[in-house]
């Protein structure tokens, strides 16, 4: 339990230094730290476990089906790491208080630090590679917020941004890897896999898993040549890069290393790809950082260093020299995060971090100068000093190795790189605080505040404590991890100050000499470094983002260029692609069908129709014309449906195809009445090429349809419309009752669309256009013999509609053949006597009609509800009624009645929304034009 | 008998009408009827959650008639889950505009609760000629509200979403004529059926209707290279509606899953998983079209259609395998998705408003108010976009690579999936520091104060990010549901008894 | 008959993928009506053809296949309000932008409606 805390506190605790901020930078930070040394309460509760040599479980599980379990363990590793998370944690709780400028409250600082602490005790003590991703992904989302603290620098958000690329693309690759690493283990919880090292090594799936494992690894660590990152992290605040930049998130890839250290390492592989980029890394970081200038520059590349130090022990893969890895990450967390601190107290008091304006600093601050030149005797190596310790080991373990074959490269290289950090080390101190300075300084320097030198102190104390007596302040703790990491106990001889005169120790001397004589011909050394070429990390990452953003653009641009031609081309020919491809895909053979005669009348028809349909296409730019002859096209199919025995879609086709006209009309007294030439020839060829495939294709599946046998469930319509439907015309109860609900659902069509046609045109209003040739308009619309004719014809028009709806049910018609009729003399009011004249004299309000009709429909089919039927269960009885006769009346025709209302109402709210526009624009084009943009403003 | 099944459908049906009735002139009458009525629908999904739960299907036979012979709905855990998680979404969305942004264009709330109609009835229906029918009323209400406030951009955009999709319904017509005039029914359940004894002979013509009306869903998904209308739809209809559109992208997947588990599963012999060879391909290549697309983006709306594009390509990857594990996995991805595309889309309105110079453009501007709150909000809508740790997304992503562990293509997919994540990533983090990080504290005063206070939005928005954590939090339970759900799928035979075992199958 | 009919159905959807592939609104949706009638057709057609057996119940005799002719008035009712709404889209787009072309702005369907 205390386990699953230690985890989970610093996240929930991550909401009181937010809450607390507005009582000021103290109280957010005393409530981070509380959070923290609580925590760290914990942690210390369970050390006599730990050094027990028991290893803690906590947990529940979460995905269990997935093998993602939140199960949590605290083994040596996870001690010494957490240990470190948690004190590193609390001292730069404590020293950002005093660092931040003052007007910043650090509630938003606070909450991400413990957010940052909260994830990397997950890493640490994750017990399931798949939680140990959330929370590797965690660190790496945190360090991009942190880094991107100063969200008004440019540097902090690019660095962010750099850094979160790197990290968490490297994370990706670790998904891979681990899912893979499971897959093998059979299991994604480590307690598991570090006991299946053999198979896991022995299949053929672990050069794979290597290789995306240490994908993330190298990145998280900054290995070479991933390593660019770091530097730019500096743009940091200075607690956050002393935190995550040198102590722990970039401890995060070795720190895996070392955790599935018994699991992968031992290979030839794991060998050179490990140790090699460890090698080289420790190298180049070691020989920059002698070059640059800003503190924290060098400290970071420093750190680069350091850490290939430690993945380069942990390569070897030998015991002994996995201890001194994990003793190095312990020796280098430390002094590193005194560095950083106390370069942030120069900066802080002097205003400069540039080693080239700094110097003479050890008179005017004694206590930053004692922190910085122990701290960085320690990382140089100096005996006594933490450092020295780990570093010997480092040495002892690099003369041991063989690097393919000879004995001589990793020694020569390893020396080569301590001989650097000791000259950057000293730079670092004597430059900034004992060589003396020739002008003074603008402002008074002295030492800082309390809580911005204590921090670092305490860490020194720590680098000396453990320098002199390794044996009982870092003994056990290193033991036990090293236990962890390695399997066997580990002697704690291995610890000891004085190894006697060893190889190691003459590697250690020629380095110092060495490093004495760099730092002595400092000045050759770097005009030798400047004339060297000097790969710019950063413009190279830029320019592969920004190549990558532009080869996407191009893609993207050229794919959704916006021409509906194309969007239409791709889903045309596709439709083409796949019908043909699946029917190719199948077996096919002609059908047996009988097929009818084609009678003299049929041919014509058919020939008028291809006639038209060619009339169109040639007349596609008179509009008008088009428009007449796709009516012509539209009456032929009505004949075409009432010859082969559909009368009620003959009915439909018609009534539909008069509205629609009328529709079109309307919107051509908006619309130009002229296509302008221009479509180049070419493309014309290539539309009529696919358009003709289509038309094959269309017509061949008819052909195909029409010529087969099939059954279908028709024969229950027949039998059963007369006794159950109530009804002859079995189309109609089929749609009113059968299928009822289809025609519930397209009368809401038709609602709908009446809606959003008004809701358009209204939009519209005061939208004008100036110079549209004026054709048409609704203002000729109305001379007096049609007004004349019309206004007769409306109560006939309205005797049809009732004996075509009653008469539905049993003979062709119904209810929607009704709406349009009455819609449609109803509109010819409009057309006749312009819209004024109609709305005038028409006190029905047209969505009223639909909702009406749509509630009517609805009722009806609730109705069924109280005799516990389902929706739209219909019910008929019958009585006579004068003209008609007798007529059944279905409960269905009371839903007919519905759809009645709904068409009625919609077609007219159409017409007479878009009737408006026409006359709006009547009226304009005679008034003088309006801007468009003056009459949207008008709009609004 | 209970007609819960039926009320996802009809109950928005009549607010609607109700609403295009009186409506009209009182908005905030509107307004409350519209927010109730979403929030009755959630209520009623829920609960038919907790009924699918037990693993029977429960079917509504309209008109009484029976299948399939009439119109039948049928309840399933899928469908179940589907018209949840769009109750969900309709009432955060309707919260968020509830903040005055309806009063914009007319009947806003109709159009609204028909496009829920639409929807709902697509999950249920039972009969694909039917699904055509709610196709086209969620269509038509979403071309409503698509161009809701108008502006030229937008209606032109508009005009080519419904040109787009009217080709679609010839398309849908089309196929539904060649599977009738070889199956001779309309019943999904009958169609399962007879799809196995359909003669050799007729394969051809079979197959062809199959894929075209599978065809016609993957234009509803917008798969590649069918997705061209989506980005332009989305980005330029208004924030709110497009944060809606986030799940109708889904009813493709949604019928994709349906009619392939159902009518072409192993049942059908020869004619077993014919969309698979089709499909594949085409995710991997939307998802990788989709993510390029949001490193490209100009602007923050257009930057969320494409990671809508790439998301569908991610889920329609798992859903080609059709196995039971990964059509888990998909339906885990889908709702999580969903949810965080929705916030995002809240998101862009916000923060468009806050920038009346730029809007949604990705270009520095003067520092917006509220621009932590907003960028906090942003962050973590992000987060389960990019599928970054620890929200849905990575669960749904570790789901996928799971799940695919023995496909025959692992190494492509993995690549695919992780380095597209990458493209998210970095484009995320790039739109996230220009609107949120540039222009600095120094500007602050500065800062444009929104038209309306945000206080509804940022509920709506809290809601949806609320709900996808929890998804995360509860993954082991849901999964539990999800895998019954896809074992459901895969076991047609349930599916077909409900619809056409017992008369009229009602219980 | 059975040719007559595919051919028509043949014939009116390649005029309509004709139409609907021109760079202009109005074009466009007379396109959209070409294609509704063939694929009523079409819808029609798959319940076979047959003369003078109109499926209403009389006294005695066959009947042709009812349910698609159900299908076919739904179908043409629905397309009817698409059409509307197309109509007022394309409306209201050239109210708002001054020009009939259906590409966005930059579009490649530009020199196909050229802007005014």
């Amino acid at each position: 339990m205390a386990l699953a805390l230690i985890v989970i506190l610093p996240f929930a605790g991550a909401l009181l230094p937010a809450l607390f901020a507005r009582l000021g930078r103290g109280a957010s930070a005393l409530a981070a730290f509380g959070v923290s040394a609580l925590a760290l309460g914990l942690l210390l509760s369970l050390a006599p476990q730990v050094f027990g040599g028991e290893v803690v479980h906590a947990g529940r599980p979460w995905l269990p089906r997935l093998g993602l379990n939140a199960h949590l363990f605290l083994d040596g590793l996870g001690f010494l790491f957490a240990l470190l998370i948690l004190v590193i944690g609390l001292l730069v709780i404590v020293y950002a208080r005093f660092h931040l400028p003052a007007r910043d409250p650090g509630g938003r600082f606070h909450a991400l630090l413990l957010l940052f602490q909260g994830a990397m005790l997950g890493i640490v003590l994750s017990d399931n590679v798949l939680l140990l991703l959330v929370f590797w992904e965690l660190t790496s989302l945190a360090s991009f917020l942190l880094i991107g603290y100063w969200r008004h620098l440019p540097e902090s958000r690019q660095g962010a941004r750099m850094a979160l690329t790197v990290t968490a693309g490297g994370g990706l690759a670790l998904i891979a890897g681990m899912l893979i690493l499971g897959d093998i283990a059979g299991s994604y919880d480590l307690t598991v896999i570090l006991q299946r090292g053999d198979a896991i090594r022995a299949s053929p799936q672990y050069l794979p898993a290597l290789l995306l494992i240490l994908g993330g690894c190298f990145t998280k660590s900054a290995q070479f040549p991933f390593h660019f990152w770091l530097p730019h992290a500096m743009a940091a605040p200075t607690p956050v890069s002393a935190y995550l930049h040198s102590a722990t998130m970039v401890k995060a890839g070795v720190f895996l290393l070392a955790r599935l250290w018994p699991v992968l390492s031992g290979t030839d592989a794991w060998f050179y790809l490990v140790a090699t980029t460890g090698l080289v890394t420790m190298l180049v970081g070691a020989v920059v950082a002698l070059f640059r200038d800003e503190l924290k520059a060098l400290l970071a590349y420093s750190t680069v260093s350091h850490l290939g130090l430690v993945t380069m022990l942990f390569g070897f893969g030998t015991p002994l020299a996995a201890v001194a890895g994990v003793f190095h990450i312990l020796n280098h967390a430390i002094f590193k995060a005194a560095l950083f601190m106390n370069a942030g107290i120069v900066d802080h008091e002097v205003g400069s971090r540039d080693l080239r304006h700094l110097g003479g600093l050890a008179a005017l601050m004694p206590l930053t100068a004692t922190i910085g030149a122990v701290a960085a005797a320690s990382m140089a190596g100096v005996p006594l000093l933490n450092g020295f310790l780990s570093k010997e080991m480092m040495l002892d373990a690099a003369a041991q190795a063989q690097w393919a074959g000879q004995g001589w490269v990793v020694p020569l290289v390893a020396t080569l790189a301590a001989m650097f950090s000791v000259a950057y080390s000293l730079r670092y101190a004597a430059q900034a605080f004992f060589v003396r300075r020739h002008e003074a300084y603008r402002k008074k320097v002295r030492d800082p505040a309390l809580g911005l030198w204590l921090p670092p102190m305490l860490l020194v104390a720590l680098v000396v404590l453990i320098g002199v007596f390794p044996g009982t302040f870092a003994g056990p703790l290193v033991t036990t991890a090293a236990k962890a990491v390695v399997g066997a106990p580990v002697r704690s001889y291995d610890l000891a100050l004085w190894h006697g005169v060893t190889p190691a120790l003459a590697l250690s001397v020629f380095a110092f000499a060495g490093g004495g004589i760099l730092l002595w011909r400092y000045a050759d050394a770097r005009r030798l470094w400047l004339a060297a070429p000097q790969p710019q990390a950063k413009p190279a990452f830029d320019a592969a983002v920004a190549a990558v953003t532009e080869f996407c653009r191009a893609v993207t641009d050229g794919l959704h260029d916006g021409s509906l031609r194309h969007y239409l081309g791709w889903i045309i020919a596709g439709a083409l692609v796949v019908g043909v491809g699946g029917f190719l895909g199948g077996g096919h053979e002609a059908g047996t069908r009988a097929t009818l005669a084609a009678p003299p009348v049929a041919i014509v028809a058919w020939l008028l129709l291809v006639a038209c349909c060619a009339g169109v296409l040639a007349f596609e730019r008179r509009r008008m014309l088009a428009l007449v002859m796709l009516g012509v096209v539209g009456l032929i199919v009505a004949f075409g449906f009432l010859y082969l025995s559909a009368p009620d879609l003959a009915l439909t086709q018609i009534a539909v195809e008069v509205v629609t006209v009328i529709l079109m009309l309307l919107a051509l007294t908006v619309l130009p009445h002229e296509t302008p030439r221009g479509t180049r020839r070419l493309r014309r060829l290539g539309d009529a090429a696919l358009a003709a495939v289509a038309g094959l294709g269309a017509g061949a599946a008819a052909f195909a349809l029409m010529t087969r046998d099939f059954d279908s469930l028709s024969s229950y319509y027949l039998e059963r419309s007369l006794p159950d439907g109530g009804g002859a015309n079995v189309v109609n109860v089929i749609l009113v009752d059968f299928r009822g609900f289809d025609t519930f659902g397209e009368i809401i069509v038709l609602g709908i669309a009446a809606l959003a046609v008004f809701a358009l045109v209204d939009g519209a209003r005061g939208l004008t256009r100036t110079g549209v040739a004026p054709g048409m308009l609704a203002a000729d619309l109305h001379p007096l013999l049609l007004a004349v004719v019309a206004r007769v014809m409306l109560p006939l028009a309205l005797v049809v509609a009732a004996y075509v709806f009653f008469r539905g049910h049993n003979a062709p018609g119904g209810g929607f053949v009704a709406g349009l009729i009455v819609a449609i003399a109803l509109i010819m009011q409009h057309v006749a006597g312009g819209t004024g004249w109609a709305v005038r004299r028409m006190h029905v309000d047209a969505p009223v009609l639909i909702g009406a009709g749509v509630l009517l429909a609805a009722t009806t089919g609730l109705a069924a509800w109280v005799f516990a039927r389902p929706f739209l269960t219909s019910t008929y009885g019958h009585f006579a009624l004068p003209l008609v006769g007798a007529v059944e009346v279905a409960s269905a025709t009371a839903f007919d009645a519905g759809v009645f209302l709904a068409v009625v109402g919609a077609v007219m709210l159409m017409l007479a929304s878009l009737a408006r526009v026409g006359r709006g624009r009547a009226k304009r084009a005679a008034a003088p034009a309006v801007p468009p943009t003056a009459a949207r403003r008008a709009e609004d | 008998m209970t007609h819960l099944a039926i009320l996802p459908i009809l109950l928005p049906a009549i607010v609607a009408a109700l609403l295009a009735l009186a409506g009209r002139r009182d908005l905030v009458l509107a307004r409350t009827i519209s927010l109730a009525s979403a929030a009755v629908l959630l209520l009623v999904a829920i609960a038919l959650v907790v009924g699918a739960s037990d693993g029977m299907i429960r079917t509504y036979a309209l008109g009484d008639w029976p299948a399939p012979f009439g119109i039948v709905l049928v309840v399933d855990r899928l469908a179940a889950l589907m018209l949840t998680l769009t109750a969900g979404l309709a009432l955060a969305v309707l919260l968020h505009c509830a903040n005055g942004w309806d009063a914009r264009g007319r009947h806003f709330h109709a159009l609204f609760q028909f496009q829920l109609m639409g929807l709902n009835g697509a999950f249920l229906t039972g009969d694909f000629f039917n699904l055509f029918v709610f196709f086209e009323i969620l269509l038509i209400a979403s071309y409503g509200l698509m161009v809701h406030g108008g502006g030229a951009e937008r209606v032109r955009a508009g005009l080519q979403y419904v040109v787009v999709n009217l080709v679609g319904s010839t398309l849908f017509l089309f196929a539904v004529g060649l599977l009738y005039g070889v199956t001779g029914t309309l019943n999904m359940a009958d169609l399962a059926l007879k799809v196995p004894a359909v003669p050799p002979a007729d394969h051809g013509v079979l197959r062809s209707g199959a894929l075209l009306l599978l065809f016609v869903f993957a234009l509803k998904a917008a798969l590649v290279p069918l997705h061209l209308w989506l980005p332009g739809t989305y980005a330029n209809a208004p924030a709110p509606v497009a944060a809606l559109f986030a799940v109708l992208t889904k009813v493709g997947a949604y019928a994709i899953v349906r009619l392939s588990t159902l009518a072409f599963g192993d049942a059908a012999g020869e004619l077993a998983w014919l969309v698979t060879p089709w499909l594949m391909p085409a995710a991997m290549l939307t998802l990788t079209l989709g993510m390029f697309g949001v490193l490209a983006a100009r602007r923050l709306a257009g930057m969320i259609s494409f990671a809508v594009v790439g998301s569908v390509g991610t889920l329609l990857i798992a859903v080609a395998l059709f196995t039971p594990q990964a059509i888990a996995a998909a339906l885990y991805y889908l709702v999580q998705s969903t949810l965080a595309a929705g916030a995002l889309f809240l998101v862009v309105d916000l923060v468009g408003e806050r920038r009346p110079a730029l809007g949604d453009l990705l270009a520095p501007g003067p520092r917006i108010a509220q621009a932590a709150l907003l960028g906090s909000l942003f962050l973590v809508a992000a987060i389960a976009m990019t599928g970054l740790p620890p929200l849905a997304g990575f669960v749904g992503k570790l789901l996928i690579l799971d799940a695919t562990r023995d496909a025959f293509n692992r190494s492509w997919i993995w690549s695919l999936l992780l380095t597209t994540s990458l493209l998210a990533i970095v484009g995320f983090a790039r739109a996230g520091s220009v609107l949120f990080w540039k222009g600095g504290e120094s500007a602050q005063n500065a800062a444009v104060q929104p038209a309306r206070a945000a206080v509804l939005p940022l509920i709506a928005i809290g809601l949806l990010l609320a709900a996808n954590i929890a998804w995360t939090l509860g993954a082991g339970q849901v999964l539990g549901y999800l895998d019954a759900a896809a074992i459901q799928l895969f076991a047609p035979a349930g599916y077909i008894d409900a619809v056409l075992g017992a008369e009229g199958g009602n219980e | 008959m059975e040719l007559l009919v595919a051919s028509a159905i043949g014939v009116l959807t390649a005029s309509g993928v004709y139409l609907v592939l021109r760079g202009r609104s109005f074009p466009v949706v007379l396109g959209l009506a070409l294609l509704s009638y063939a694929v009523n057709l079409f819808l029609f057609a798959s319940g076979r053809l047959a003369v003078d057996l109109p499926p209403v119940i009389r006294a005695a005799g066959s009947y042709t296949d009812p349910l698609p002719q159900a299908l076919v008035l739904t179908a043409i009712v629905i397309s009817f309000g698409m059409t509307a709404v197309t109509v007022a889209m394309a409306v209201r787009s050239f109210l708002e932008s001054g020009d009939d072309g259906v590409g966005a702005a930059g579009a490649a369907d530009e020199e196909d409606a050229g802007r005014r």
